[in-house]
């Protein structure tokens, strides 16, 4: 008797389980102080744990907003200090300053603090040149700070014996075509990545930056032609330098600011006000 | 207990309280196999050998540097579960069946009869962490020839996490030993030595805590206090290797040599603490 109720109860109770809103699953996780304390000699696996469920997590949404099934802002926040935990337990995890890179950047636009995460990191792993060459990319693109990024590029150069990091350290110095940058990073993260959530995340932001990119030529191919910036991007069809205008796939529409750049109402981030 | 197979050669008094201590531990192992404490550890073996490949692919990026942390921590975990119940358990069980008074009753000295206890033990953790580190071994082998990482493996470091859990163990073991000889529940002994563990874990981070600039806010008996606490209690963050284990670092000899000699001066400490104590005990 016990047992047919126990199957009937199952079912559902798995269903609610499956679809249970993913702002529930991530959690609170406690400080590192007191995991510290708690944990003993399984500070590593928590470590672990706690990168796990944030993946898990951020993974489930961008899923779920992939299908349209559900808009919802991520708890980047708490993704955050999680994973700031994640470091001071065991400060050579990798994933944790690799998700870091993946998902605060680009997305909330924090490289000021992916970098502060990626200095503690360099100061354990100091045979990783990921690590530097995540903090020069953003020192380079976000912060617009050459000269610190060419002095990371040449971190990351010297640890992994790759000239590619040297030219672009060099590149650094003098480059002002940051949407160039910007897309070939991506397509080096996105070779390189080995989960297929992360590989998706950097796909769709590529795309959403050669959008932007290929518009943006277009504007200054009409300022050179017409002496002044399109009123709005239509005209760029209208004069036939644009057989039709990319979409941005994360939902938004792209529209030209003040001083002719192309921006776009999602700000490259799902959920945000389209 | 089948030490009343050795009645008889108990009272032959020519033998040695050595050779009593060498049959108290021979027959206290025996007992372990008896309780099939052997198949329970290869189920555990088993156990990471099919989840330890499998939940390492969770990770990114360190799919191997995964393999071995969960690993050693389910070798740490499945070791202090064994340790907990074997340490507190073997004095209580001779106790409520009657066995210690009928063994005592003979030319059985009480220092030979916990040695042997502790003796029995201490082999039965050791074999536990070859069997469990064997095992561990090969699926971090499988798992990091799938998924090599930009970090070589390093045997030894792991190795000698193994051990340094297996060393630590054995503290936990005399520590339960001692609480053992002074209690005649299994409860006490099972529930102090859990607490002695947890503490002797978070005492190295308590104490860095109070004195760096966090501990400039509590009072000055209160640091004292955990200053006495902290040189009081094992402190188990020494056995852990695991950091150097899992992202091949080096181990310096100098920090093996302490550990060791640590180790060595404080289980000797409790084992005659122990022993002191359960000489004196009334066992009617």
């Amino acid at each position: 008797m016990l047992l047919v109720g126990y199957a009937f109860c199952i079912v559902p109770f798995a269903s609610y389980m499956k679809n249970r809103p993913v702002a529930v699953k991530l959690g609170y996780v406690p400080s590192a102080e007191v995991l510290r304390v708690a944990v003993g000699d399984q500070k590593l696996l928590v470590a672990h744990a706690a990168v796990v469920k944030v993946l898990v997590y951020y993974g489930t949404l961008i899923d779920k907003q992939l299908n349209n099934k559900l808009i919802l802002p991520a708890e980047y926040l708490n993704m955050y200090t999680t994973l700031q935990t994640t470091v001071k337990l065991d400060p050579y995890n990798n994933d944790s300053y690799y998700f870091s890179q993946a998902a605060f950047t680009w997305d909330i636009g924090r490289a000021k603090e992916v970098n502060i995460m990626l200095d503690y990191g360099m100061k354990y792993r100091t045979w990783d040149y990921m690590l530097p060459f995540f903090a020069g990319f953003n020192a380079a693109y976000f912060l617009k700070q050459y000269e610190p990024a060419a002095r990371y590029m040449q971190r990351a150069a010297e640890l992994s014996g790759n000239p590619l990091l040297t030219n672009l350290a060099a590149r650094y110095y003098f480059e002002s075509d940051k949407s160039k940058i910007g897309i070939e990073f991506l397509e080096m993260m996105e070779k390189g990545a080995k989960d297929e959530q992360v590989r998706k995340l950097y796909r769709l932001r590529r795309t959403a930056l050669q959008a932007a990119s290929t518009i943006q030529s277009a504007v200054s191919q009409f300022k050179g032609q017409n002496g002044r910036l399109p009123r709005r991007l239509g005209e760029l069809l209208e004069h036939g330098l644009m057989q039709r205008l990319p979409e941005d796939p994360y939902g938004g529409r792209f529209y030209l600011d003040d001083s002719g750049t192309v921006r776009t109402t999602s700000k490259f981030a799902f959920g945000e006000h389209k | 207990m089948r030490l009343f197979r050795h009645i008889p050669f108990f009272y032959r008094t020519e033998y040695s309280q050595v050779k009593i201590y060498r049959v108290i531990f021979e027959a206290t192992l025996k007992g372990f196999i008896r309780d099939r404490l052997l198949q329970l550890l290869l189920v555990c073996a088993l156990f990471i050998f099919l989840v330890v490949p499998a939940l390492s692919l969770f990770s990114m990026r360190q799919v191997q540097e995964l393999s071995v942390t969960l690993s050693l921590s389910a070798i740490s975990a499945i070791l202090l579960i064994v340790t907990v119940i074997l340490g507190s358990s073997s004095v209580w069980r001779d106790l409520d069946r009657r066995y210690l008074a009928s063994i005592l009753g003979l030319p059985v000295s009480r220092t030979s009869y916990i040695l042997g206890k502790f003796t029995g033990i201490v082999l039965f953790i050791m074999i536990g962490c070859i069997i469990l580190g064997l095992v561990a071994t090969v699926a971090i082998a499988f798992v990091s020839a799938q998924y090599p990482s930009d970090i070589p493996v390093r045997w030894l470091q792991i190795w000698v996490a193994i051990l340094m859990d297996g060393l630590k163990y054995i503290l936990v073991a005399a520590v339960a030993m001692l609480f053992s000889s002074l209690s005649t529940s299994f409860y006490f002994p099972f529930l102090a030595t859990l607490v002695i563990y947890f503490c002797g874990s978070a005492s190295q981070q308590v104490y860095e805590y109070i004195v760096s600039d966090y501990g400039k806010s509590l009072s000055g008996i209160a640091k004292i206090g955990i200053c006495v606490i902290y040189y009081c209690i094992p402190n188990f963050a020494a056995f852990d290797f695991k950091v150097q284990a899992v992202y091949p670092l080096a181990v310096s000899v100098q920090s093996l040599l302490f550990t060791g000699g640590y180790f060595l001066v404080y289980a000797c400490i409790i084992l005659m603490i122990a022993v002191w104590a359960f000489n004196r005990r009334e066992l009617a």
